[in-house]
């Protein structure tokens, strides 16, 4: 069985301009990965590469078994980053459109684009303009579009973007349901909220380079863990144990705790350990596991600063 | 196939449902129908009487000129009425036809013969006007309209073959009519006080008075002493010098006159010079492309030559109709991003295709309605005469030449179409494909401006030159069809015409693969051109 997403090698360039560098990584059947980045990382030529609205200039593409996205186009949702729809078509009407061009019959579509409507709270919008939607209604709309046909592989670019938080989390709703169905989606994005509750893998790519490909706990592994405490002695016993690597006040901005920086892959029991040991006393012991904006902070954050500076 | 044909019918069903298109369908027959009402309404009110005033001191001639006033009034009395029996015996005539089983080319026969005889006199044949093919008036002579019974006899004459159900006629007011002068000046005073006397009448200051009560005065005519002497002249007063007809009947009869007397002073009769003056040297037309036997140049030749203008013009409206709904269309598709999520789900040909046949149907839904409402108006409003026309083209129309125009009113029709589609996907904005339009709309103008000049000279060299420029060719080769071009150039162009519309549609679907996804400025030409030669995208 193939993966539904597989890239090796990709290079995309626009004369001397690399968009995309020599980038390779795969997405497993039945996941949910994110596709995280700065701006202008290479996300969007990436996702449009891979539905083959653009032609690398290097390297190969296999979507769901298939060289060219266009012979499975059938099997594909998508929502593209910037969205829009026919001014003057009805909700109902246009989320049937797109699923009939996927090869769905007309009168399945048209039953199917209702349904859908209903369950995600449109079922009033149904016969409205698309002219006369909320942004934000437009986009569920438009995501409605992209996956009434019931496709296995599911491309999403920015879902989240323009989404108020109740919304956010009827779009969370939609990809949970997805996987339940056990479709493949792929999602960018770079709010890391919601790559952290919905995502099992990540994929993250800066200035057109893969920096990472895994799942959400091996990127968590990638920053050592620390742990924030309060009581007496602190730096002259903990802050000394070899399996601390930095020791400073806490930026939460409780007084007088103290946020100690683990050495990687030590065990945070040990500190407890060693406090009763030498019976001090701790008013305070939070495990923080780091999280998933920290390390993408971590994995970009230099590059994707002097993207901005440039 | 199928996704085309999906693509084709929302792009016809959303066009079908905008305003636009149902002005544009409604508008048309509208402004036929006050084409033909308000001729109508400005004949019904008329063009008033002209009133004017004629000062004679010569010896006689201001006579010679009322009579000539008096044959121009007679002339359209007799015009008016000729229409007015037309029009009620048409569906008498219509009838006829039908029960003796006359189709249109017999009546044609007959009356390239009867034409035939006709011509070979001075008389003005209009063969767009089966109300008045000729006019009566022409028929007579001049004599006979200026003898008053005899004007009397004729018109009871030829009013008796109006049918009795038919509302009488009613005698139209003269043309011109000459007025008296006021009390307060009279011949005995010089020409300059008359005319200082009556210029406020004249500037339309003033009503002149007369015993029929006020009128306005149109003009006044000074005929001097020797007015047929060259170095006289004479004057005509007037604020409507636009109208030309009373002075040039005027010196028209002056000018005859003065001829007359010279001609008798060198003892010549006048009546011999009549004759001779109207002897006349003719010519048969014959068309060695036409076949054996039949080679005599007619009347159908005429509507064979001139008739392809209608589809010219048809071709021309059908074209620039769907250029404005390819454009927006696309240009929403893609300032919307819409295109982006098409594109996933078909390719580039299937969706430039699905678009160009979706509103072609649009377009030909709009002619389609166009035509009917045109001959629905024309059998209401215009009468039997208007489908006597119609029935005169179909019947010189031969079925090849049907062909020819339809093969190159699709060839035209595609060949705008996707270039007008593949404009539309390199804009982000209307404004922005203004800029590519207005180039385009120009060549778009040069088959209008040829399309009456080119059946006068059908095979010469800048018809055939324009035959075999792309843009030009559909419009160039319908006005020719007609004339017999050579195989060579029906063919030729025919082919060229397919590979240009295989061309224009493949350069197209690059440039929209291309262009759709590209925001910002529009590209540069020389970018294009990179574009059409670059491999991938």
């Amino acid at each position: 069985m193939t993966a539904p997403i597989e890239l090796i090698n990709v290079t995309k360039s626009y004369g001397d301009f690399n968009a995309v560098n020599d980038v390779s990584f795969t997405v497993p059947e039945g996941t949910v990965c994110g596709f995280l980045g700065p701006n202008g990382a290479g996300k969007t030529t990436c996702i449009r590469m891979m539905l083959d609205i653009l032609r690398p200039t290097s390297g190969t593409i296999s979507i769901l078994g298939a060289p060219r996205a266009l012979d499975v186009r059938g099997r594909i949702g998508y929502l593209p980053e910037e969205k829009g729809l026919y001014k003057k078509m009805t909700a109902a009407s246009i989320i049937a459109y797109f699923a009939t061009l996927k090869g769905m019959p007309s009168a399945l579509a048209k039953k199917t684009a209702r349904e859908l409507l209903e369950r995600y709270g449109l079922g009033a919008f149904q016969d409205h303009k698309c002219e006369a939607l909320s942004k934000g209604m437009g986009q569920k709309v438009q995501v409605l579009a992209s996956i009434a046909h019931e496709p296995d592989l599911v491309i999403l670019d920015e879902p989240f973007s323009g989404l108020d938080p109740v919304n956010q989390g009827v779009m969370e709703e939609v990809i949970r349901d997805l996987r339940a169905k056990g479709s493949t989606v792929l999602f960018s994005t770079h709010v890391m909220s919601h790559a952290e509750r919905v995502c099992e893998r990540i994929v993250v790519i800066s200035a057109g380079s893969l920096v990472f490909d895994g799942d959400v706990h091996e990127a968590r592994a990638l920053l050592p863990r620390r742990v924030r405490v309060r009581g007496s002695n602190i730096d002259e016993v903990l802050g000394q144990l070899p399996e601390v690597v930095n020791s400073a006040p806490s930026a939460d901005g409780r007084e007088g705790v103290t946020e100690l920086t683990l050495r990687e892959g030590a065990d945070p029991q040990l500190l407890l350990k060693t406090a009763f040991d030498s019976g001090i006393a701790l008013e305070v012991f939070e495990v923080v596991d780091p999280n998933l904006h920290e390390v993408f902070v971590h994995l970009v954050g230099e590059e994707a600063r002097e993207a901005a500076i440039r | 196939m199928k996704l085309i044909f999906r693509i084709a019918i929302r792009e016809y069903l959303e066009n079908v449902k905008t305003k636009g298109f149902w002005i544009g369908i409604l508008l048309f027959p509208l402004l036929v129908w006050m084409m033909i009402e308000i001729p109508k309404f400005l004949e019904e009110r008329g063009i008033p009487t002209r009133n004017l005033i004629i000062i004679d001191r010569s010896d006689g001639l201001g006579e010679i000129a009322r009579e000539r006033i008096k044959l121009l009034n007679r002339q359209k009395t007799l015009g008016d009425l000729q229409v007015h029996i037309a029009k009620h015996t048409a569906d008498m005539r219509d009838q006829m036809m039908d029960d003796n089983q006359v189709d249109a080319v017999d009546v044609l026969d007959q009356l390239e013969k009867g034409l035939e005889q006709l011509s070979r006199s001075d008389i003005e044949i209009n063969i767009f006007s089966p109300d008045q093919l000729v006019k009566v008036a022409d028929l007579l002579p001049e004599e006979m309209l200026l003898d008053d019974d005899k004007w009397k006899f004729f018109k009871t004459m030829v009013g008796s073959q109006l049918p009795e159900d038919a509302p009488e006629f009613v005698e139209p007011p003269a043309r011109f009519r000459e007025v008296a002068l006021i009390d307060e000046i009279s011949l005995d005073d010089d020409d300059e006080a008359i005319e200082n006397h009556l210029k406020p009448y004249l500037r339309a200051e003033q009503n002149y008075p007369t015993d029929d009560g006020e009128i306005e005065l149109f003009a006044l005519v000074i005929i001097p002493e020797n007015a047929l002497d060259p170095e006289q002249d004479l004057h005509f007063w007037s604020s409507n010098l636009a109208d030309t007809d009373l002075i040039d009947a005027i010196l028209k009869s002056l000018s005859e006159e003065a001829r007359k007397r010279e001609y008798t002073r060198h003892g010549i009769e006048s009546e011999v010079v009549a004759e001779v003056a109207s002897l006349k040297v003719r010519s048969v037309n014959f068309n060695p492309n036409k076949s054996e036997g039949d080679e005599k140049v007619g009347i159908r030749d005429k509507i064979r030559q001139y008739a392809p203008i209608g589809f010219v013009y048809l071709l021309w409206i059908a074209i620039f109709s769907i250029a404005q709904m390819l454009l927006n269309n696309t240009i929403e598709e893609k300032s919307n991003r819409v295109i982006e999520v098409l594109l996933s789900s078909v390719t580039t040909t299937e969706l430039l295709m699905g678009k160009v046949f979706g509103v072609a149907a649009v377009g030909v839904t709009m002619q389609i309605a166009w035509i009917g409402s045109l001959i629905g108006i024309l059998r209401l409003k215009a009468g039997p005469s208007a489908t006597w026309i119609a029935d005169l083209i179909a019947a010189v129309i031969s079925p090849e030449l049907l062909g020819g125009f339809v093969f190159y009113f699709i060839a035209g029709y595609f060949f705008y179409a996707f270039l007008f589609a593949g404009i539309g996907s390199i804009c982000n904005t209307i404004k922005e494909a203004q800029n590519f339009l207005s180039p385009l709309m120009l060549v778009m103008m040069v088959p209008l401006g040829t399309m009456t000049f080119i059946p006068n000279d059908p095979n010469g060299a800048i018809a055939t030159t324009l035959s075999w420029i792309p843009p030009w060719t559909p419009f160039v080769m319908m006005n020719r069809m007609a004339a017999n071009p050579p195989d060579f150039d029906v063919y030729g162009t025919a082919i060229m015409m397919l590979v240009s519309v295989v061309l224009v549609f493949l350069a197209s679907a690059k440039i929209f693969r291309i262009g759709v996804l590209r925001t910002g400025q529009p590209p540069k030409l020389l970018e294009l051109l990179g574009w059409l030669r670059s491999k991938t995208f």
